[in-house]
């Protein structure tokens, strides 16, 4: 009969089929780590890098001037052994290890650096602007981008007198420099492992490389561990780096990363024992796993805030005037919302409701401002006075945010509050995430939904991002007084003066809203009994040097 | 027979043709762009370096190169959003594993649902009918997602009868294939029920009966054949869409196919990936298509294949 | 989830609407419980919508401001009407979530049908009728669209529809209107075929050709002549049509692309009821209620459609062994 024939047909290619799919990973392998990271791996390319999960392995790949202290994450001496900074502190001479090598047994130079970095202004990525505190970066990197020809790279403040030694000069003092060298943008690269992937542009003269030298076998680092094995979507695999100066002090023998799909996809491989760590894990399923008492989950406080931006223009999109122009009515918005149900019936987490912009306590010394919490009264009061007592005469607004985990829920309880104590009808405009990023950055949205997490270890990783120069404003504010007082803090040698300059441009955002703070964020990992180093740290980094599986 | 076959393959790289430019013109106007990847701003020239380097700063600089490469080279060029990844290695890592699912699961779907349509159609209006009719439609009556989630909980999370996701044993197809058969099994059951009930009150099916042939024997030799012809032409389309993966039910159980990456490339607008993608789907979908016509003339050889005959 | 539809049923021939029309689909049991059923959810999602949208009441909030140690997620208890499915993520009453999304679910689905009977129709009888070059160009466009995957259509219609229409009109309207036009505008090609295969095997009896010898318009003869005989498939199209519209929204809802909160359907429901992990976490009531539902109203929905089909071809109406 045909239809058996048919049969007979799919199953044959079936089996075929089956017989070559990936084989599974052993977990039993002796000095075997394996965890789920944050989310897919988009880039190994440190010029690109800018999510959480490709930085993570960025310090497992390389090892920069400095490296993360496997506890503290605080910078320590890396590849530069000794370090002297100038008397003003703007000239940094870093002097490299010998023993420092590439996992192709070549020796770490000052010569990569420079090449690493030079790439970095020539072929800018996410994170190019850091390196803008050296002097003359800036300078070089928009001259290459108008015409390579005429870009003279010797007027960067970057040189390398010989082979181990390395001379940084800043614009200014930049207490936070060691934290910058000890993130990826700043990595060494291997030139001469990239140099059959680049491509030259016969117009311009530019070399572009292909990404593909970041895949294995042809990735050469300076990590701890080297790449053996990069699938799409899948598997990837780190070994030992036998030509690593620190090897002793390594203590995973190899690490896999595995992917997950989706939060729940991860959960159940962790159940059943395929991975020792879980790097992320959804509120509602972390506070679940709480209730029944699991010792594996840890939840410790983040590095950054969940917050709505208003958009201060003084114009809305559609041309209308902007009610929100007037601090007051933002005010009004702001304390209208009750945090705390949200943090306890909606993230789950034992999030800290948020009143602040940078969540206070993660930085050591740095003191908060005042800042005003929920009060529904003085709310309506602020609104009434803004000229929409009750909110009579409110223009209807929208709340924009992505459709994606609990943004949709927080948004409704927003609104409602929103409703209760003000009078005010928002509409919430609910969109796909890069419709959102588009709008969100356009300014072409009312209110929406925002969050910020600190790249390194000083709060101007968060004040930053509301200058009036920044591209990163989403709010359209500006504040003359609140650039001068970063400018200074920029400036100023002194640490704790920074520190106070800072905490005073706090004060003048929260005073004037452009943002509403919802709540800090906290992380949750499930870290399996039995497995060492990975620190509870709100910088959410960790340093695999000191991992140690369960085997 | 083979003039109908030229003609029909030779149709097809005009229809490929069409779709990859409609389809890319789609995702070419969606908003958004394979390369804002977090919510920070990105310097504008950072985006139009990256985008210089991949081909992708204009519409027509896209399709010269792309589909350049395409023609010449059977190249789709590297996903947008990963570069470090082609499409051609990226598809030639999901297919395999979608096919051998998709295999499986059409292999329950047309079982099940020829045993439930010709058992319906036989018992028409009993208890048999509704029940297996019922079974059947679950498959169209609940979210893929629904069902599919259900299983996993119960078979993998709470019995432990299964893995509850990955890859690489029989073991760990046997829910996403249950799951992902559920759909067409609906559809051929129904389908084999109607041409069942058609068949079995047809001339010859009574004289069959009237000349005393027992009843099984009427339904097995004279009505199975012919009430599968229906469903035969459906088998074509439908194992194309199984064959492709189906994103739910990849995404549920965390098994690294083509169903979850046409999805995800649309959503990260990675328009190469996205070209790469449907033009497998199409090529899959006209060939089985064809494959289904061929079939036919061997099931049922009075048929006879020209080509005006599809044209209709 | 599959706009594919058997070519079958392109090819099967529907009688003249029989005039007992009203009377045979009672002989149907398929079609009387099934409608029965649908009849009653519908009713009640419908009755109650004054109720369920009351911006005052909106979907019963129970959480108060002040009452922090509220837990949301309440259980169903019989207390009162508002508890009986238990609450939701946001303590609103799950019952008049599932009765409102209800309403919406099935709007989306009659919307849906609606377009791939205006579309599908006119298409296939425009093709069906002139034939030549009109019917290979559009028979050829319909194929196209067949070759293209729904999942990539409905997406990107979603997401390039979406933000001009919020523009034009208010954030909830427009995206209710997106979601009709993108599933809707995926739905109507199999209608089309049916229609155009329809046409044709009328198109050659002789009182179309009379028609057409008085020298009647285009116009009415297909309005006169040849809809009323189209009926019967409409009807099974436009109903089978209803239940798959419902499960491409939920699956929109899935990928976060479907309706505008805080409007509910019940595909949204279910999709945001796993999202929370309803069932590791013990809240079954999340996810049971909107689910059953949902299937119960798409299974009377397939019936009614399967039932009619069989109704309306009296072929096999007495079709016994």
């Amino acid at each position: 009969m045909p239809s058996r024939r048919v049969c007979q047909i799919l199953i044959a290619t079936g089996l075929l089929l089956a017989g070559i799919s990936p084989r599974q990973a052993n977990a039993a392998e002796p000095g075997l780590f394996t965890f789920i990271n944050r989310g897919e791996v988009g880039t190994l390319d440190p010029n690109r890098m800018s999510w959480l999960q490709d930085i993570r392995l960025g310090y497992a790949l390389w090892e920069g001037l400095y490296a993360l202290d496997p506890q503290t994450l605080e910078p320590v001496p890396g590849v530069a052994e000794r370090i002297d900074l100038s008397a003003d502190k703007t000239v940094y001479t870093f002097h490299l290890r010998d023993s420092a090598k590439w996992s192709n047994g070549e020796r770490v130079t000052s010569a990569d650096f420079i090449f690493a970095w030079r790439r970095m202004l020539r072929e800018p990525g996410d994170y190019t602007y850091l390196l803008h505190y050296i002097r003359g970066a800036k300078a070089y990197e928009q001259a290459f981008a108008a015409d390579p020809s005429r870009a003279d790279f010797s007027a960067v403040g970057i040189a390398a007198p010989d082979q181990r030694t390395l001379v940084v000069t800043l614009e200014h003092p930049v207490t936070f420099f060691p934290d910058i060298c000890a993130f990826p943008v700043t990595f060494p690269l291997n030139e001469k492992s990239m140099e059959p992937f680049g491509r030259r542009d016969e117009k311009t003269g530019r070399i572009s490389y292909d990404e593909r030298f970041t895949r294995p076998p042809d990735l050469v680092g300076n990590g701890p561990f080297k790449l053996t094995r990069w699938e799409f979507k899948g598997l990837l695999r780190m070994e030992q780096n036998e030509h690593y100066w620190d090897r002793p002090h390594v203590r995973s023998q190899a690490i896999e990363q595995y992917s997950a799909e989706n939060p729940m996809a991860g959960f159940l491989k962790y159940e059943t024992g395929t991975v020792d760590w879980l790097a992320e894990i959804t509120g509602d399923l972390a506070s679940d796993l709480r209730e029944q008492g699991r010792t594996d989950l840890k939840v410790f406080p983040g590095f950054g805030t969940y917050f709505y931006s208003i958009n201060c223009n003084a114009k809305l999109p559609g041309g209308a005037e902007n009610p929100m122009r007037d601090p007051r009515v933002r005010a009004a918005l702001s304390r209208a919302i009750n945090r705390q149900p949200i943090v306890k019936n909606i993230t789950r987490l034992g999030e800290p409701a948020a009143s602040h912009y940078i969540p206070p306590g993660i930085f050591p010394n740095y003191e908060s401002p005042e800042a005003q919490g929920y009060d529904p009264r003085a709310a309506a009061k602020l609104l009434a006075d803004a000229g929409y007592p009750g909110g009579r005469g409110f223009p209807g607004l929208t709340l924009l945010y992505n459709n994606e985990g609990h943004h949709g829920l927080v948004a409704q309880f927003v609104a409602k509050q929103w409703q209760r104590a003000l009078g005010i009808s928002v509409q919430l405009e609910g969109v796909e995430i890069k419709t959102f990023r588009e709008r969100l950055h356009n300014k072409d949205y009312h209110i929406a939904r925002a969050s910020w997490i600190g790249d390194y270890n000083d709060p101007s990783t968060f004040t930053d991002k509301y200058l009036s120069s920044s591209l990163n404003n989403d709010s359209a504010w500006f504040n003359p007084r609140y650039d001068e007082l970063c400018a200074a803090a920029a400036r100023e040698p002194d640490a704790m003066a920074r520190l106070k300059l800072l905490s005073r441009a706090e004060a003048i955002l929260l005073d004037e809203t452009p943002i509403i703070p919802i709540y800090h964020y906290v992380n949750a990992y499930l870290i399996r009994d039995g497995v060492s180093g990975i620190p509870l740290h709100p910088r959410n980094m960790i340093n695999f040097k000191s991992v140690q599986g369960r085997h | 027979m083979l003039r109908f076959l030229a003609l029909r393959i030779a149709q097809f790289p005009l229809i490929l043709a069409v779709i990859y430019l409609v389809t890319f013109l789609l995702v070419w106007v969606a908003p958004g762009s394979p390369f804002d990847r977090t919510e920070r701003v990105v310097d504008p020239r950072v985006t139009e370096l990256r985008k210089r380097q991949l081909h992708a700063e204009h519409w027509n600089t896209f399709l010269a190169h792309y589909s350049r490469q395409v023609l010449l080279h059977g190249d789709f060029g590297p996903s947008l959003a990963q570069a470090q990844f082609s499409v051609n290695e990226i598809l030639a890592r999901a297919l395999p594993t979608s096919a051998a699912l998709g295999c499986l699961a059409m292999l329950i779907a047309t079982v099940g649902g020829l045993g439930i349509g010709v058992i319906s159609a036989v018992r028409r209006g009993g208890a048999m009918d509704w029940i297996g009719l019922s079974v059947a439609l679950v498959g169209i009556s609940l979210p893929s997602f629904v069902v599919a989630a259900v299983l996993l909980m119960t078979f993998a999370v709470f019995w432990h009868w299964f893995p509850p996701n990955g890859w690489g044993t029989w073991r760990h197809m046997v829910l996403p294939s249950v799951a992902l058969s559920l759909m067409p099994m609906a559809y051929i059951s129904r389908l084999m029920r109607v041409s069942m009930l058609e068949i079995l009150s047809s001339d010859y099916v009574r004289t069959a009966r009237a000349k005393g042939l027992s009843r099984p024997a009427v339904v097995w030799k004279h009505c199975f054949r012919n009430a599968f012809l229906p469903v035969l032409s459906y088998l074509g389309p439908a194992t194309a869409m199984t064959l492709t993966g189906s994103f739910v039910v990849e995404h549920v159980f965390n098994i690294a196919g083509m169903g979850r990456e046409f999805v995800a490339s649309v959503q990260n607008r990675d328009q190469t990936l996205v070209l790469g993608v449907v033009v497998v789907y199409s090529v899959l979908l006209l060939g089985l298509n064809l494959l289904v016509d061929v079939l036919y003339t061997l099931v049922d050889p009075r048929i006879e294949l020209t080509a005006k005959a599809h044209g209709a | 989830m599959s706009r594919i539809l058997p070519a079958d049923f392109s090819d099967r021939s529907f009688p003249d609407a029989p005039p007992s029309l009203w009377r045979r689909m009672m002989r149907s049991g398929r079609v009387v419980v099934g409608g029965a059923i649908l009849l009653l959810v519908a009713a009640a999602c419908l009755v109650s919508l004054p109720r369920t949208l009351d911006p005052d009441l909106e979907n019963h909030f129970y959480y108060d401001g002040g009452a922090d140690n509220w837990d949301w997620r309440a259980p169903p208890a019989a207390a009162e009407p508002a508890l009986w499915f238990g609450t939701d993520n946001l303590g609103r009453s799950l019952l008049a979530r599932c009765l409102t999304g209800g309403a919406i679910s099935l709007a989306i689905g009659l919307a849906a049908a609606v377009i791939a009977v205006v579309l599908g129709v006119s298409v296939g009888m425009v093709a069906g009728y002139r034939g030549g070059w009109t019917d290979a160009g559009l028979m050829r466009f319909v194929d196209v669209m067949y070759g293209l995957p729904y999942v990539l259509m409905i997406i990107i219609l979603k997401i390039s529809l979406e933000n001009p229409l919020q523009k034009l009109f208010d954030p909830k309207v427009g995206n209710l209107i997106v979601l009709f036009l993108a599933i809707g505008l995926v739905s109507w090609l199999t209608m089309a075929r049916v229609i155009r295969g329809q046409v044709l095997s009328l198109r050659g009896q002789p009182f179309i050709e009379a028609a057409r010898a008085a020298g009647l318009t285009e116009r009415r003869i297909f309005l006169h002549h040849l809809l009323p005989n189209l009926i019967g498939p409409i009807l099974v199209y436009a109903t089978l049509t209803v239940p798959q519209a419902i499960l491409q929204e939920s699956f929109l809802s899935f990928l976060g692309i479907g309706i505008q909160k805080p409007l509910p359907t019940w595909g949204s429901l279910t999709s945001e009821a796993l999202e929370a992990n309803a069932i590791l976490g013990g809240r079954w009531w999340l996810l049971a209620f909107p689910s059953a539902l949902l299937g119960l109203t798409l299974l009377c929905l397939n019936f009614v459609g399967d039932g009619l089909r069989d109704v309306l071809d009296p072929k096999r109406s007495s079709s016994r062994l």
